[in-house]
């Protein structure tokens, strides 16, 4: 009897240690991650929101409080830089993401011929380097470009469009630019999303009478919704922090009409005399306007199914 | 637990961002071992002229032109120093700026070369924002051969931080068959203002039917060139806005208005366009640094063709025929270990070598400030490309003509301050009110 118990004992024992050991290793696992995220992650964050707090030129710089966030709302270069970018943010996404929706859907029909070659030549503008295709459109859309000779050649216009000299068309060849750019990458989330809805759904609506525009708005658009979700999430964050395309086809002018806020934070750190505190200040109100985003899609789009 | 990945989905991307806008801080440290450090390179300065082997580390931005010129000064300073060789490190400007900034902001000088080019528009800025990085020249320097607006602008509280290099003294290059054609000689553009050049450029524009120069409605050098003819800036000394009450500024932006409102200048956006636009033909005058030249001869068909005239001038008090473009400087960094041997190198080679300059010309083109190369038989060469025009002394006579201006700290803030008013300017807002919002946002802009 006692051995039994002892038995006992020990056998727990030894599934303990077992567990123990498991945890160790699991914390390990965990850890280094864990350590390389917080010293190249969070530490730099920190000190940057204590850099923000800072005032000077370069190296020389004494704490300024909240100087810094009250300098913000009285910035006109700031505040140009966030309406164009919420310009941007507001007419480029929601037409990329339909133009991706639409090029998914389409590209999901079992019927399509030479499918691979149109999912690779839509996918193809992802791959190219931001830098390139911004010096291509800036030629593209040059005074004696091939864009107004085409336009003039058809006869939509007589005149040549001084598109990159002038503040609204210069936002035109802004939006078009990235929407070449980034649509192709949406709709790769859409088609692999797509492919994974069963298509008995599709063979009940149709039986039901259901037309092909009601099957996208009511079964395609609805079961898309996480990763529509997580789309505008991506376009958003990746909108504000806009910068090659604007620095390598308008250089931010005519003007300031097409000045981002990323390029705004480049500016104050590398153009200008270097203000890195301010610099800082900027690039926190980025994530500031990031998160309140984000929170309203989720709002909107996300929760109201739990 | 969906809620639970979202929040997490948000923070991720949220603080994915914040990468973008951080900077390392000063680490303080790190200002013990530069103590160490110039100990140490004085020491090794001084040994180095007894044969011990030194390389020097050198950043620069064009191996054709400010890397090519290194190399000659190597080659000259060699024959006396054959212990010291040169490690030229080429990038773009930008990253080289960039490179720097980042660099010294880290307050970590190990990654830092010897010697570094500085464009002159930054001298102030950098000296200014990282206080003992870049060595003192002063005493090291016979400033009173180079031209006074050069030595100026490297001078900042009193004390001289690099060797004059390069400059960008302004002409007009002209085609000489368009002139003719419209009934002009070259001495009509000789010593003229710009609404005379306005003039001229609408006759060439009837008659030959190219425009007179192009307007890049999103850059501000021509801006820059025309103040600078009147010994005026963006920015005065004291680093102020420089718009409101100034009537360079005021002069200028009224021309600037009439070159397109004259009808004689074809808008371009860009760098290539603009290169583009002179080497097709298409405009009749370039006014421009004296190192367009290599540009505008990369056209050989039009050999023969051009010429150069003084910088037309502004028509008011203090206006000169002469104004500059561009132009670098050497600096030492204070934290290299071969410091004396790097300010030593610079100062017998381009702070001091008729010899040096003689073959940047030859060789790169580059026109240097240091006035006793001027008499050297190099500058007085006659080219065939632009018609026997002894161009290269015209262009040394204009140097010494330039006003001397300061640059100050903040070109570029009042530089993007104006641009924002430019498209209206054209379009015709009232010039007063368009320089007094400028004046606003730079304030805004410098806090």
């Amino acid at each position: 009897m006692k051995s039994l118990k002892e038995g006992i004992r020990l056998k727990n024992q030894k599934s303990y240690s077992l567990q123990k050991s498991k945890n160790i290793n699991g914390w390990i696992f965990i850890g280094l991650p864990t350590i390389l995220i917080l010293l190249f992650s969070f530490y730099p964050m920190i000190q940057s929101l204590y850099l923000s707090t800072q005032k000077g030129i370069g190296i020389v710089y004494e704490f300024n409080g909240l100087g810094n966030y009250k300098r913000l709302f009285s910035d006109p270069m700031f505040r140009d830089a966030i309406k164009n970018t919420l310009i941007y943010l507001v007419v480029q996404v929601p037409v990329m993401l339909f133009l991706g929706l639409v090029l998914a859907s389409m590209l999901n029909i079992p019927s399509l011929k030479y499918r691979s070659f149109f999912r690779t030549a839509i996918f193809l503008p992802c791959v190219t380097s931001l830098v390139a295709y911004s010096v291509l459109f800036k030629s593209l859309f040059s005074l004696d470009g091939i864009i107004n000779k085409l336009l003039m050649g058809i006869s939509v216009i007589s005149q040549p469009i001084p598109w990159l000299m002038d503040p609204f068309w210069a936002k035109v060849v802004i939006i078009l630019a990235i929407t070449w750019r980034w649509t192709g990458y949406n709709m790769m989330f859409y088609l692999a999303a797509m492919q994974n809805i069963d298509t008995s759904i599709y063979e009940a609506a149709e039986i039901d009478g259901a037309s092909k525009v009601a099957q996208f708005t009511k079964i395609t658009v609805p079961l898309l919704k996480p990763i529509i979700l997580f789309t505008t999430i991506l376009s958003t964050n990746g909108t504000l922090q806009l910068f090659d395309e604007v620095v390598n086809i308008t250089g931010g002018g005519p003007g300031n009409a097409t000045v981002t806020i990323s390029q705004y934070i480049y500016n104050l750190s590398f153009a200008y005399t270097p203000n890195f505190g301010y610099a800082a200040t900027v690039s926190y109100a980025i994530v500031f306007m990031v998160a309140v985003l984000a929170f309203i899609q989720f709002k909107v789009a996300g929760d109201n199914d739990e | 637990m969906k809620k639970f990945f979202s929040m997490m989905l948000v923070c991720v991307l949220v603080f994915s961002l914040v990468g973008c806008g951080s900077k390392e801080d000063t680490s303080k440290g790190s200002q013990g071992g530069e103590e160490v450090a110039k100990q140490e390179s004085s020491e090794k300065g001084a040994s180095s002229s007894d044969g011990e082997e030194v390389t020097l580390t050198a950043w620069c931005w064009d191996p054709s032109f400010n890397g090519a010129a290194l190399q000659q000064a190597e080659a000259i300073y060699k024959e006396n120093n054959p212990n010291v060789t040169l490690e030229i490190v080429d990038m773009g400007k930008i990253d080289l700026e960039q490179k720097l900034n980042t660099n010294l902001a880290s307050g970590i000088t190990k990654g830092l070369p010897d010697i570094v080019l500085v464009n002159d528009s930054n001298i102030q800025k950098f000296v200014k924002s990282y206080p003992g990085a870049f060595a003192d020249f002063t005493g090291n320097l016979d400033i009173s051969q180079f031209s006074s607006y050069k030595t100026d602008i490297l001078t900042v509280d009193g004390k001289l931080y690099g060797v004059p290099f390069d400059i960008g003294v302004t002409g007009m290059f002209y085609r000489r068959d368009y002139l003719e054609e419209a009934g002009f000689t070259p001495e009509d553009l000789n010593n003229i203002t710009w609404d005379e050049y306005i003039e001229i450029g609408k006759v060439i524009g009837e008659k030959v039917g190219v425009h007179m120069m192009t307007v890049n409605p999103n850059e501000e050098a021509l801006i820059s060139v025309m103040l600078q003819s009147a010994e005026s800036w963006y920015i005065t000394p004291e680093n102020q806005g420089n718009f409101v009450g100034n009537p360079v500024m005021k002069e200028t932006m009224r021309l600037y208005k009439e070159f397109v409102d004259s009808g004689i200048s074809k808008p371009v956006t860009g760098w290539s366009e603009f290169v583009g636009s002179f080497n097709a033909g298409e405009v009749a005058t370039v006014v421009s640094g004296v190192w367009q030249i290599a540009s505008i001869m990369d056209e050989p068909s039009q050999s023969g063709k051009w010429g150069v005239a003084p910088t037309p001038r502004l028509d008011i008090e203090g206006g000169v025929n002469a104004s500059n473009e561009g132009g670098s400087s050497w600096f030492v960094m204070d934290s290299s270990e071969n410091k004396e041997a790097a300010i030593d190198f610079l100062v017998s080679t381009i702070g001091g070598s008729s010899e040096f300059y003689e073959s940047f010309l030859e060789d790169s083109g580059g026109v240097g400030s240091y006035i006793p190369a001027f008499d050297t038989p190099a500058y007085a060469k006659e080219d065939t490309f632009f018609a026997g025009q002894k161009v290269y002394e015209d262009f040394a006579n204009w140097s010494t003509k330039v006003p001397g201006i300061t640059l100050g700290m903040y070109t570029q803030e009042a530089k993007d301050a104006l641009k924002n008013e430019l498209p209206g300017i054209i379009q015709g807002t009232d010039i007063d009110a368009a320089l007094e919002d400028a004046q606003k946002v730079f304030e805004q802009l410098v806090q």
